[in-house]
């Protein structure tokens, strides 16, 4: 029998924990992640703009299968320039088959020396595999022989996992994961393999849920991320904190919301103190703080 | 008969920072594409879109709320359209449902007085998916539309943006030059049909009012503040490339009084140098004498 969530992990309350240290001058990490996904035709698409008239389903779906591609042609190109010229450092999570389908944009990745991370082989539920220890390891393999290094975290499509999936991913030889959204700060999780380490995501600064599910104005984005970033900000004098904003092309790189996106980074990264690391990074700290 | 083309085939990936850049004629940065989207809503089937479920939420027809709902956009909606597109000489393209045009003569006259482009959105309002004879239902739309103009239309824009893996084929064996049912891409690009190629004139959902205010329920102004800042975006860009920004407008949602005035707004900021209004056939016809080869 696999281990449920709370064998995984005891309960914990932040009050009271020992406080981790973060490197002299640095205050608060954000995380910027970007997830770069391949969207399937014959299936029905990950998450749709536009209904059919009538609404009832149709395949194939081509106009969300279209919205998607806007940002692998055009919306990427754009985030990519707004990372560099505010000097953000994302971690890249990618479906391993973007490297067959857009190998371009891997390659745009690799060059930047951008942390590449394993968000599975297709973007579906990890519950719809029919072999997800195979298609672990063929994600992990396929990125590692792309890029020259095996990704070292992972995040499941959508976030997905059942109760098998972490042995499996510790197996594979997954150090981190970004799919346990539960606290402030990194947290160790038992597997049946060697230990894993859920870094602190959030779905609250999250262009999916605030923009596709949520329908918030463009600028939603700004006014949410600051409002947790000065939450967090202030809590930081206490202890260290991480902020991970989490983008995706099709959304966060289309124009009338890439410019909500640049001020949100730009404003997070001027203030003392704030440093923009990768998953692998707070990995490196936290596992140095807790040996 | 082999099988069809999927997208990716059709539509070889592509990054926009690899292709030679485009520019507009005249020195200008962004082109407009206002599509007026005017729709026939068949009583005897679903309504298209809802903007009020029945009491205790299950369907019901005939859905005369919704209907009705629909028709103020042609009885009232859409002249508001027309007469602020005159003062402001905006070019539209009226994607027109061939039927819509045999329901309705009296906005079949309007939009030729008006001088816009008359694009072929199927015949009725319902996906692609469900049209038993594609080629017979292209075919009619442009007939009844040639009827009117005394041309044959050259785009296509699919209700609801539907296509089934044949339809590209179907538009181009029927004499279709350009599509608007490919929302990847800020320029116009060329894609393979068995019966040659059929250019894609850059269309959206994100500045679509549908996607805005029917789906998304933003609020009215939410079209206003979107459009500033798509334009904005677009507008930097086009110091150096070629951008088209779609406006896809439809009368029952826009041609609301709470929403025409943020509509009235949106466009009186984006009249100003630099910006030129075009129908979509006028981008095809540019794109095909700017880039010959990609066309």
């Amino acid at each position: 029998m696999p281990m449920q969530p709370r064998e995984r992990l005891a309960y914990s309350a932040i009050e009271g924990r020992p406080k981790l240290k973060f490197p002299d001058g640095v205050r608060m990490v954000i995380w910027p992640v970007l997830a770069l996904e391949e969207w399937d035709i014959s299936r029905p698409m990950a998450r749709m703009v536009i209904s059919p008239p009538q609404g009832q389903p149709m395949l194939p779906d081509h106009p969300n299968w279209s919205w998607h591609e806007y940002g692998m042609r055009v919306g990427f190109w754009r985030m990519k320039k707004m990372l560099e010229r505010v000097g953000a450092t994302p971690t890249v999570t990618l479906n391993a088959r973007v490297c067959e389908t857009y190998p371009q944009v891997v390659q745009a990745c690799v060059d930047a020396g951008w942390e590449l991370n394993a968000h599975g082989y297709e973007q579906i539920p990890m519950h719809k595999l029919d072999d997800q220890r195979a298609s672990i390891i063929k994600s992990m393999d396929m990125i590692e022989k792309f890029s020259g290094k095996r990704p070292r975290g992972w995040f499941g499509p959508g976030l997905t996992q059942t109760f098998d999936t972490l042995d499996y991913l510790s197996e594979a030889g997954v150090e981190y994961i970004g799919d346990w959204v539960l606290d402030d700060e990194p947290v160790t999780l038992k597997t049946a393999h060697k230990p894993v380490v859920a870094l602190p995501y959030n779905f609250e600064i999250h262009d999916i849920v605030l923009m596709a599910l949520q329908h918030h104005p463009s600028d939603m984005m700004y006014v949410r991320a600051m409002d947790q970033f000065n939450c967090l900000y202030a809590e930081s004098a206490e202890r260290p904190k991480v902020m991970a904003i989490a983008c995706h092309p099709y959304l966060s790189g289309v124009p009338h919301r890439i410019g909500h996106v640049e001020r949100t980074f730009k404003e997070v990264l001027s203030k003392p103190g704030v440093v923009s690391w990768n998953g692998a990074q707070i990995l490196d700290w936290y596992l140095a703080q807790t040996k | 008969m082999s099988s069809p083309m999927l997208p990716r085939e059709r539509a070889e990936y592509s990054a926009i920072v690899d292709r030679p850049p485009l520019k507009l004629p005249d020195g200008a940065r962004v082109a407009v594409w206002t599509i007026v989207n005017l729709e026939t809503w068949d009583i005897s089937r679903a309504m298209p879109r809802q903007v009020l479920t029945p009491p205790m939420g299950q369907p019901l027809l005939p859905d005369v709320p919704n209907w009705g709902w629909h028709e103020y956009g042609m009885r009232v909606g859409v002249w508001r359209f027309f007469e602020l597109f005159r003062e402001l000489g905006v070019q539209c393209s009226a994607a027109v449902n061939g039927k819509m045009l045999e329901d309705y003569p009296r906005i079949a006259r309007g939009i030729k007085e008006a001088g816009w482009e008359f694009l072929p959105h199927g015949y009725e309002q319902m996906p692609m998916h469900k049209v038993e004879d594609q080629p017979a239902a292209i075919r009619r739309t442009m007939d009844v539309i040639e009827g009117i103009t005394g041309s044959r239309p050259v785009g296509w824009l699919a209700p609801g943006m539907t296509q089934t893996l044949e339809t590209m084929d179907h538009l181009a064996a029927a004499g279709i030059k350009y599509t608007g049912d490919f929302v990847h891409d800020d320029e116009p690009s060329t894609i393979k049909t068995v019966h040659g190629p059929m250019v894609t004139v850059p269309y959206t959902f994100d500045m679509n009012d549908i996607t805005i205010m029917a789906l998304q329920h933003h609020e009215g102004k939410h079209f206003y503040e979107r459009g500033v800042d798509q334009f904005e975006q677009l507008y930097k860009e086009g110091e150096k490339r070629a951008k088209i920004m779609a406006i896809p407008i439809h009368a029952y949602i826009s041609g609301q009084p709470h929403r025409f005035v943020h509509l009235e707004r949106l466009y009186r900021f984006l009249k100003r140098p630099g910006v030129v209004f075009m129908s979509g056939a006028e981008i095809y016809e540019w794109y095909k004498k700017t880039a010959p080869q990609m066309a």
